[in-house]
């Protein structure tokens, strides 16, 4: 196989595509009247591009090196608002609260992390308590839930149209504009970047607020799926953070293939894939844990791995 | 010819260093002006002053008539003025096309919008009319090697056509076609009567494209003399303010090889690296390795030090010991420099100190316990002892220059008392002063009885001083030549090639 084919978007998009049969392949295998039939596959896509759509936005930060905590905990706030938001003013109230939640939290985040001068694990990790206690304020200490009538993102087709807006949003940002550059400019070498002109401050501010613009669609999403949602305390929310960050990496080692889109999307599929699989085998739901730890040091080490001799930190 | 470029009173200070002092120099149009001195004689940063890299500490930079006062690379473009970096200058993670232009991506912009593929086709137009064909543009940068990144980065800084190129000691970066390309960059720029400021170690090389040489001691300005009326010998005399003179290489001939083995390397193969390489260090030898610069010789010092992956074959030392990994090459007294001085040699966000003391800590250590005291007197020993240019033993190597940093890796393997020296392009981008006081330290060293590996790609260091030469071509041992007043370089090239 010549270079150019191994670096080419084509042979990225198989090896995912091979992932997706292999899991499919053992599953189906080993539980065939329980697993994978198309009913289902739709049903662990649907669930999977909820994920997805958080995967995009935290791309555009681990691009840059830095992390986010607080996506959980936005999550949880921005459908609660949303939710609160919808009582008096429907769809546009639904929509507008999620994403405008979302996206000023992440412009709270990007600003405190360029003033305070510290890492963005430490910001976000502070960010997500406040957030959660927050989240307990607004939602009165209720369960919140969405109403009937507005619940067209719940399932197919609200939530794939939704979903599919929010990848070719990421998809124009990453080709057509700045952003997508400079982010990959400043996680490559910040010294140089701004050598180059790039205001690296203003970058990271607007990779954290694209980040929870993102996890706004993602609120929008997982309350409509979920029709509820609760405010807890306690680093509770941590939990969230995980399996739309397993995407993004899928999308950081599959960036060299030129589409890390295709990879996030495909990616947290084939997360679904092993998770519902399991479940097919009569594990017990504690075991998504489990799968969820072994799911990410298979794939990193699969993908992300550096070569013999490279230094890991 | 009209003055392009004045430079006035430019000053730099680093805390108490004063890097750049009070330097003024005129640069013509049309000219090719080379700017040499010895590591730390503040020519790099004088010229990164210019392009914005550091902020102006005094003094007044006009080009064609414009104060230039920059706060980073892209408004020093704006301006003319253009550089080309020693180390990596391009970014991972985005295309070819996005190098290119990044930072210039307004003609490619509408309402925020780019317009990628017009960004791809003009990226491609230019790599194809500087006759890079086989990059291309819509490609991730990752996907070339260290050399084509570099021609990228020369389109890069000269597409603008800048009234100013820079060009910062990278031809050490560049093949002999890489250079090739390079010279005729420059000379383009100046047959268009704009101008060049050429940083370079090699004085043949500035000697050969250079119209005139201004020279920088200390941070001060020496002299500016034309390259048709100096010699090296000349040059060298401005650099350092004293005669280099015969002393600069060994001198000795017909010194016979001592017939002690002291490391036995037999059938030594690493994948795809090098296959099959067997030969003796003796007691108190140099042998030197030479070759093009793939040619797999630098793979040879690694697997002697065991930091090989994947060696098979033995690497054994006279008692039959076998080295197989880096713990063991150092308990038994191997020493390695690699040609990577920065990524693989020193650690740059430490002291000179922990640096030199780092592999002799076993030694220096009493009851299992370190004395701060025991190790800066170790470290004073040995750093005075390789006459390095520092603030002090706590001073961050990162602030020294190339030749400083070597010192501190010679130094270190020197306080170790390592009986075996491997030393992989030890004067690599640095200048004739601390050269002359490497190859004085290597002769004192084998004089000693302790044996060094020397692999170089200056062919004239190799028959300088080696005692035995092993010339590589294709991962193997392509020729073998003892010291001799006779050999030439023609002899040792036809063996590469």
């Amino acid at each position: 196989m010549g270079k150019s084919f191994r670096n080419s978007k084509f042979f990225g998009f198989m090896i995912l595509a091979v992932m997706v049969l292999f899991f499919y392949a053992v599953f189906k295998f080993l539980s065939p009247s329980n697993f994978g039939s198309p009913a289902n596959l739709f049903s662990y896509f649907q669930s999977s591009i909820i994920y997805s759509v958080g995967g995009c936005g935290l791309y555009f930060i681990v691009v840059m090196g830095l992390f986010d905590f607080a996506v959980g905990a936005n999550i949880v706030l921005s459908s609660i608002v949303g939710v609160i938001l919808s009582e008096k003013f429907g769809y546009a109230g639904f929509i507008v609260g999620c994403l405008g939640c979302g996206t000023l939290i992440g412009i709270i985040i990007g600003m405190l992390y360029n003033r305070l001068n510290v890492p963005s694990m430490i910001v976000t990790v502070g960010i997500m308590l406040i957030l959660e206690s927050v989240a307990v304020f607004a939602a009165g200490g209720v369960k919140q839930t969405l109403a009937p009538e507005l619940r067209f993102f719940s399932g197919a087709p609200g939530n794939i149209i939704l979903a599919f807006l929010a990848f070719a949003l990421m998809w124009f940002i990453l080709n057509y504009t700045r952003i997508g550059t400079y982010c990959n400019a400043i996680g490559s070498n910040e010294f140089t970047a701004k050598n180059m002109g790039i205001d690296v401050k203003k970058y990271k501010l607007i990779g954290f607020a694209l980040l929870h613009f993102f996890v706004g669609i993602m609120a929008i999403l997982t309350v409509s799926y979920g029709t509820t949602m609760t405010a807890l305390t306690g680093m509770s929310t941590m939990s969230r953070n995980f399996q739309p960050l397993m995407g993004t990496f899928f999308g950081v080692a599959f960036r060299k293939y030129g589409n890390p889109i295709s990879a996030i999307v495909i990616g947290e599929f084939i997360i679904a894939i092993i998770f519902n699989g399991f479940v097919a085998l009569g594990a017990p739901t504690t075991i998504q844990n489990v799968v969820t730890g072994a799911a990410l040091l298979a794939i990193v080490t699969l993908t992300a791995r550096g070569g013999r001799g490279s230094v890991i930190k | 010819m009209s003055v392009l470029l004045k430079a006035e009173h430019i000053d730099k200070r680093f805390g108490i260093t004063h890097a750049v002092n009070d330097v003024s120099i005129d640069v013509s149009a049309g000219e090719i002006r080379a700017l040499i001195g010895e590591n730390g004689s503040g020519k790099s940063t004088f010229c990164q002053m210019l392009c914005g890299i550091y902020t102006i500490g005094g003094g007044t930079f006009t080009l064609d008539g414009q104060v230039v006062n920059v706060k980073n690379q892209v408004e020093a473009n704006k301006l003319g003025v253009s550089i080309i970096v020693q180390e990596m200058g391009t970014l991972s993670g985005l295309t070819v096309a996005e190098n290119i232009f990044l930072g210039h991506e307004e003609p490619f912009m509408s309402h925020g919008i780019k317009n990628t593929r017009a960004m791809i086709r003009e990226g491609q137009k230019l790599l194809d009319a500087y006759g890079f064909n086989s990059i291309r543009a819509g490609a991730m940068i990752d996907s070339y090697n260290f050399e084509d990144r570099k021609l990228v980065e020369i389109v890069k800084a000269t597409y603008m056509k800048p009234k100013i190129l820079i060009v910062d000691e990278t031809t050490t970066a560049l093949s002999q076609n890489g250079r090739l390309e390079l010279y005729k960059i420059m000379d383009s720029v100046k047959a268009d009567g704009r101008s060049v400021i050429f940083i370079s170690h090699d004085l043949n090389e500035i000697l050969t494209h250079c119209d005139t040489i201004s020279i920088l001691r200390d941070g001060e300005y020496i002299d500016t003399v034309k390259a048709s009326e100096i010699d090296e010998d000349g040059l060298k005399r401005l650099m350092v303010g004293r005669e280099i003179g015969s002393a600069y290489y060994r001198t000795d001939y017909g010194k016979a090889i001592s017939p002690e083995v002291v490391l036995s390397v037999k059938n030594v193969t690493v994948p795809g690296q090098i296959e099959n390489i067997s030969f003796d260090l003796h007691r108190g030898e140099i042998l030197g390795f030479g070759g093009l610069s793939e040619c797999g010789m630098h793979e040879v010092g690694k697997a002697v030090f065991g930091a090989s992956l994947d060696r098979s074959g033995t690497v054994t030392l006279s008692d039959g010991t076998a080295i197989n990994d880096i713990p063991s090459a150092v308990k038994h007294s191997i020493a390695y420099a690699s040609k990577d001085r920065d990524n693989e040699s020193i650690i740059l966000n430490e002291s000179i100190r922990n640096n030199i003391v780092l592999p002799s800590l076993d030694d220096l250590a009493e009851s299992h316990l370190l004395k701060a005291g025991k190790l800066n007197h170790f470290a004073q020993e040995y750093a005075e002892k390789m006459q390095t240019k520092m603030q002090g033993i706590h001073q961050l190597v990162s602030d020294l220059s190339g030749g400083n940093k070597q010192k501190v890796v010679l130094a270190r393997w020197l306080g170790k008392g390592s009986d075996i020296l491997v030393l992989d392009s030890p004067t690599r981008g640095i200048d004739v002063k601390v050269k002359q006081a490497i190859y004085a330290l290597m002769q004192e060293l084998t004089a000693q009885g302790k044996s060094i590996i020397m692999i170089s790609e200056e062919i004239p260091e190799l028959l300088g001083m080696s005692d035995r030469i092993l010339i590589m071509k294709d991962g193997k041992i392509n020729g073998e030549f003892m010291r001799s007043e006779s050999l030439s370089e023609e002899d040792l090239i036809a063996k590469m090639v």
